[in-house]
């Protein structure tokens, strides 16, 4: 079971989308955004997801602080639209939280579920 | 127009230099990338291109917009080009020479001064432009400003709905609604302000309820003393970008956001000054956090100087209530980070009307659009907008929801003034 904290804006329609992509393999809570990173720091939970306006700015600035800048990741921003092989990437490098904008929530998510499903699969 | 372009290039120039030094950036998603570098644990040449790739998007799609679109500059079109002219130019963290750094500088100075006029000029040519051609654009963009300036009042309802259920939303949007209309029948002035601070009181209700009734949290945020004293000792820099940025606001050259600014631009100073608290409100945690964490300051605090600017009765009390508000600000900090980290029924509070006014200034924007250039070609305007939204979804939504009004408004503006060249009008 992966368990992954939601927050920031539009934080519902990410938790949908990820229960929509993932099913039963996932447990997702919605929470504020300095509990989330807690957990995620303390081991309580797997991942971190956020959302702002523009992308990058709100969505991750509690999780860098909390997480530090090398386990977050930027998937997209106004204007950047997420891509596939830069997610699966940072996946790989151990990054554990990801912010986007709330106007990519339905392109993003699937792609960061599928990458870490991807990756929990061929660990084995 | 002489006095605009000085401040602009006055504003432009500081924000660069101040973004180059590492002391103030405007990006909140740029900021802890900074302090990678002036901890020395990522190369300015590493740094640089993030800068350019959160930054630049979103000056094209949001800043660029919103600007032609109101005639006043959005803060974004400012201070994202100053963040990546002073995070892209030599600066004093690497191994390359006092000489460089200062090379780096005054680069900074001057690329953000020329910058920050370009803009003044950039906008004015383009007033200028519309008023010789066929279709007038800003004839009928004043149309965005419209729905987004009523919708004020609906954000703390909606904000009521997200937190405590659509029950109790209901119920405050309705009182809201209610209170509007009397306050109209009345006579009062400003029904749009009683409707907004009913809608206020009720959420605060709500919120103080909550308040008393969850515990406190075990552990509180540790606060970082190292980046508090970095920003503590910035502070007499910090004193003089907000007295800039106040005067600017007061001035209406600059707006921090696209609410006020289509408020703002649409003569409505007392509805921009709303917005601007409420989007500062909404920020306040984000900002807070934002700050104390990465040791750099906000290149618009933490969001109260443009409401002095605008509540200011001329420039020389702006710049000073700027100065002032923003030192009460940078002071203020872990106070502020205390609170939301006592109470997270207030964190949800603002992140719900973060969420609320973005989806509120969506529709509103939207409609906005769709009108206004309705306005230039009736019929095809409606069709054309609500084209180019849908469009924009399909493609995975490039350019943000909330400025595909504004764009498709200049974009519609444009083809038509392409037409009439062509005789097909």
């Amino acid at each position: 079971m992966i368990k992954i904290n939601v927050s920031g804006l539009a934080a519902r329609e990410i938790a949908n989308k990820v229960s929509e992509v993932a099913g039963d393999d996932v447990a997702v809570h919605i929470v504020t955004d300095i509990a989330g990173a807690k957990e995620v720091a303390q081991g309580e939970a797997d991942y971190y997801f956020g959302a702002c306006a523009t992308g990058g700015g709100g969505a991750l600035s509690m999780a860098i602080a909390i997480l530090g800048y090398g386990a977050c990741f930027t998937v997209s921003t106004a204007g950047k639209l997420p891509r596939e092989d830069e997610i699966q990437r940072a996946v790989a490098n151990g990054v554990k939280a990801f912010g986007f904008t709330s106007d990519h929530v339905d392109s993003a998510v699937p792609l960061i579920m599928k990458a870490i499903l991807d990756a929990r699969s061929s660990k084995g | 127009m002489w006095i605009r372009l000085g401040v602009m290039a006055f504003a432009g120039g500081l924000g660069a230099a101040l973004a180059n030094r590492g002391i103030v950036i405007f990006h909140d998603g740029l900021r802890p990338a900074v302090t990678e570098l002036i901890e020395g644990r990522m190369p300015r040449s590493q740094l640089a291109p993030i800068a350019f790739s959160t930054c630049f998007g979103l000056i094209l799609v949001f800043g660029i917009p919103f600007t032609l679109a109101s005639t006043v500059i959005l803060s974004h079109a400012l201070w994202l080009g100053t963040d990546i002219i002073g995070t892209w130019l030599p600066g004093p963290f690497e191994k390359n020479g006092a000489w460089k750094s200062r090379l780096g500088l005054l680069g900074s100075i001057a690329l953000g001064a020329l910058y920050g006029t370009m803009l003044v000029l950039g906008l004015q040519g383009f007033i200028l432009l519309n008023d010789r051609l066929p279709v007038n654009i800003h004839l009928s963009i004043g149309e965005i400003a419209r729905p987004v300036i009523f919708t004020l009042a609906a954000y703390p309802a909606l904000t009521v709905a997200y937190q405590y259920g659509l029950k109790h939303g209901l119920v405050a949007f309705l009182l809201t609604l209610i209170i509007r209309q009397l306050a109209s029948k009345l006579g009062l002035a400003h029904p749009d302000t009683w409707a907004l601070l009913t809608g206020l009181a009720l959420l605060m209700s709500h919120a103080i309820q909550e308040g008393r009734r969850e515990p406190a949290p075990k552990d509180s945020f540790l606060i970082p003393l190292e980046q508090l004293k970095r920003i503590r000792s910035h502070l007499p820099w910090i004193v003089v970008l907000g007295a800039t940025y106040a005067l600017a606001s007061n001035l209406a050259v600059l707006m921090e956001g696209p609410q006020s600014l289509l408020a703002l631009a649409h003569g409505d100073r007392l509805a921009a000054i709303h917005f601007t608290i409420a989007r500062a409100i909404s920020f306040l945690p984000l900002r807070t956090m934002s700050a104390l964490t990465t040791g750099v300051f906000l290149m618009d605090g933490l969001g109260f100087a443009p409401t002095l600017g605008l509540v200011a009765p001329n420039a020389a009390i702006a710049a000073l209530a700027g100065g002032i508000v923003i030192t009460v600000e940078a002071i203020s900090l872990v106070w502020i980070a205390g609170f939301f980290s006592r109470y997270p029924c207030y964190l949800k509070v603002v992140n719900n009307i973060r969420t609320a006014m973005t989806k509120l200034l969506e529709v509103a924007s939207l409609v906005g659009g769709m009108v206004a250039a309705n306005q230039m070609a009736p019929g095809l305007g409606f069709f054309a907008v609500a084209g180019l939204y849908l469009l924009n979804e399909t493609a995975g939504s490039p350019v943000m929801r909330s400025a595909v009004g504004p764009v498709a408004v200049i974009l519609v503006g444009i083809t038509l003034n392409i037409l009439a060249f062509l005789h097909l009008m």
